[in-house]
């Protein structure tokens, strides 16, 4: 059964149409490449599902059930979860803490679980202290994460001596926190160097081995014939291709992307 | 303790040593409680700035609030004959509703906090002269007030400024380093995008630096009022907000944000005290105490930044030479 089934979503500014009618449906396991050209509405369409904006019209639907998403802490508890783009870390702070930001464990709370429920509805919310980290906790998490990810980045570390790599392991790493069941990136590969993009890839196939749905958006026509399984192709906020990759080639999707091939 | 809170320690000893070797009375204990009394006012305030500056905002109007609140404290205690308690949770109220403000136009209305806060020190300054006609608060001749001495009172010498800046110090130490909150506030300060995808409520986060810095500022107004008994309303405070910036800045905190440490602000504080001692004590014309001021911080900051550049470019050369491959290169600049 589809994860994630998308239904006519369409997405207005104002007068501006960003997205028309776009259907798409996810299956557990499956890397799905969504690639298009600057402003085709790729972003638009992750943040949608990412629950950072409301669709004009249209309907999600979530293990078949119809579902509205309120913000990205919603979407999160619904296991849906994002890479973003800019990769939305604080480089001030650890590799830890980024990944724990917004559910951080504390002695009140000390699985992920009960870190995302409200203060009001964890064990022990009568302690009279402010919530304090468990900075061990989270050390020790973080660590298994990375290992999971067999990644070498170390949870203490700052997230601004890092490379691009490492960080888009933490970007990563956050995302298995709670296990998802659908992982939006966006351009994970756009802003790190050749060698390292081989690294984030190979991310990507241990997300999928664990029967995550992952949507890869790319600008890099390469990466996403390496990791996906289908693609699908936007221009100007319309779907114009939906096809396995093995029945592509580079070339159709330049076209594509383009307008040089009307639809395919 | 950081690295930095350390080498402004040294700096502090060093400066002291200095001061001592001229002038002895440096450590008569009547100078050591008057001066711990100074840091204790100065640090209440100068950690509430911290709060505030961590998220990458300022309070430019605590000079003013602490003038504004003094005058209405003095006001309600010594003529309108309101019993000093009361007045007390009044004028706390009154600064966390005036933090409150401030917060609300900066992450409401996405005011700058420059803007918010700059018009706030013109607000209250006007409103602290209008408000007494410019003619100085002050209690009564004779009156006396139980209890109320507790603002100005030594207990075992030790003046209760600085007791209860150590409380102050260690509860916000706890909450800037230790919790949620404190997290939320470097997150906030550094990247306020990505703590919003992460899902913290950062509107509240902002707000709420504002209101506690609003809080503390209207604490240390009161003990300021009690120190001085009499306040001008036209000269009691100015430039205060400054202080305070300059010992969070002393103490290694960033004015973009998301970077800084309560050990840090308060040792930025003493300093600060120290030299204002230095310039009494070695017989410095009073004039000149900003002048020396702002030389010692602006070599301190000097320093710490070369320093730090130097340090970085080691790290990177050596790291360079470890792997083969060059990391993603720090800024160029740290930051402060």
């Amino acid at each position: 059964m589809a994860v994630l089934e998308l239904e006519d979503i369409s997405k207005q500014y104002g007068a501006i149409t960003a997205l028309t009618n776009i259907s798409l449906t996810l299956e557990a396991g499956q890397v799905v490449g969504l690639v298009g050209d600057n402003g085709a509405g790729k972003t638009t369409l992750v943040k949608i599902i990412a629950g950072n904006f409301h669709p004009t019209s249209g309907h999600i639907r979530l293990n078949g059930e119809p579902v509205s998403l309120h913000g990205p802490k919603d979407a999160r508890s619904k296991g849906i979860e994002i890479v973003y783009q800019d990769l939305a870390l604080a480089d001030n702070l650890t590799a830890a803490a980024n990944i724990f930001l917004g559910r951080e464990l504390t002695l009140t709370a000390r699985t992920p679980e009960e870190a995302e429920r409200p203060w009001y509805r964890r064990r022990r919310w009568w302690l009279p202290v402010p919530e304090i980290l468990d900075y061990r906790g989270m050390y020790k998490r973080a660590g298994e994460l990375f290992m999971e990810l067999k990644s070498e980045t170390r949870p203490r570390d700052l997230v601004r001596r890092m490379s691009g790599g490492q960080r888009q392991a933490v970007a990563i790493a956050r995302t298995r926190l709670s296990n998802p069941r659908i992982v939006l990136m966006d351009e994970p590969t756009a802003a790190i160097s050749v060698r390292q993009v081989a690294e984030v890839l190979s991310l990507i196939r241990r997300l999928r081995d664990q029967g995550i749905a992952i949507i890869l958006i790319s600008h890099r026509i390469p990466d996403v014939f390496a990791v996906c399984d289908r693609l699908v192709v936007l221009r100007r906020g319309e779907k114009v291709a939906d096809k396995n990759v093995a029945d592509s080639s580079p070339e159709e999707v330049t076209g594509l992307i383009t307008g040089a091939i009307e639809r395919a | 303790m950081k690295k930095k809170d350390l080498g402004l320690l040294v700096l502090i000893l060093v400066v002291g040593l200095g001061v001592y070797l001229q002038n002895p009375l440096f450590l008569s204990p009547n100078n050591i409680a008057n001066t711990a009394n100074l840091i204790g006012l100065f640090g209440l305030f100068a950690i509430a700035q911290g709060f505030v500056i961590i998220t990458g905002g300022i309070d430019l109007s605590a000079g003013s609030m602490i003038a504004l609140l003094g005058v209405l404290f003095v006001d309600i205690v010594g003529n309108r004959g309101v019993p000093w308690p009361i007045a007390f949770v009044i004028v706390i109220i009154l600064g966390l509703l005036l933090g409150l403000a401030h917060g609300l136009l900066i992450t409401r209305l996405k005011m700058p906090p420059f803007v918010v806060t700059l018009c706030g020190l013109l607000i209250y300054r006007g409103v602290a002269r209008g408000y007494t006609g410019d003619a100085t608060a002050g209690f009564p001749f004779g009156s006396t007030y139980p209890g109320l001495d507790f603002f100005t009172a030594r207990i075992y010498g030790v003046p209760t400024s600085i007791l209860l800046l150590l409380v102050v110090a260690a509860i916000a130490w706890v909450v800037l380093h230790r919790s949620v909150f404190g997290r939320y506030l470097f997150a906030v300060g550094k990247n306020e995008e990505a703590a919003r995808f992460s899902g913290i409520r950062t509107n509240l986060v902002i707000g709420a630096a504002y209101v506690i810095c609003a809080g503390l500022t209207a604490l240390a107004a009161i003990f300021f009022a009690m120190y001085t008994r009499s306040v001008s309303p036209s000269s009691h405070g100015n430039f205060y907000e400054l202080y305070a910036i300059a010992a969070a800045v002393l103490g290694g905190f960033s004015l973009r944000g998301g970077e800084g440490s309560i050990i840090g602000v308060v040792l930025g504080a003493i300093l600060l005290q120290v030299l204002q001692n230095l310039v009494n004590l070695l017989g410095i014309p009073s004039s000149l105490n900003f002048a020396v001021m702002g030389t010692v911080i602006l070599v301190g900051v000097l320093v710490d930044q070369q320093w730090g550049a130097y340090r970085a470019r080691r790290l990177l050369a050596g790291s360079a030479r470890e792997s083969g491959a060059k990391p993603t290169p720090p800024d160029p600049v740290p930051e402060r």
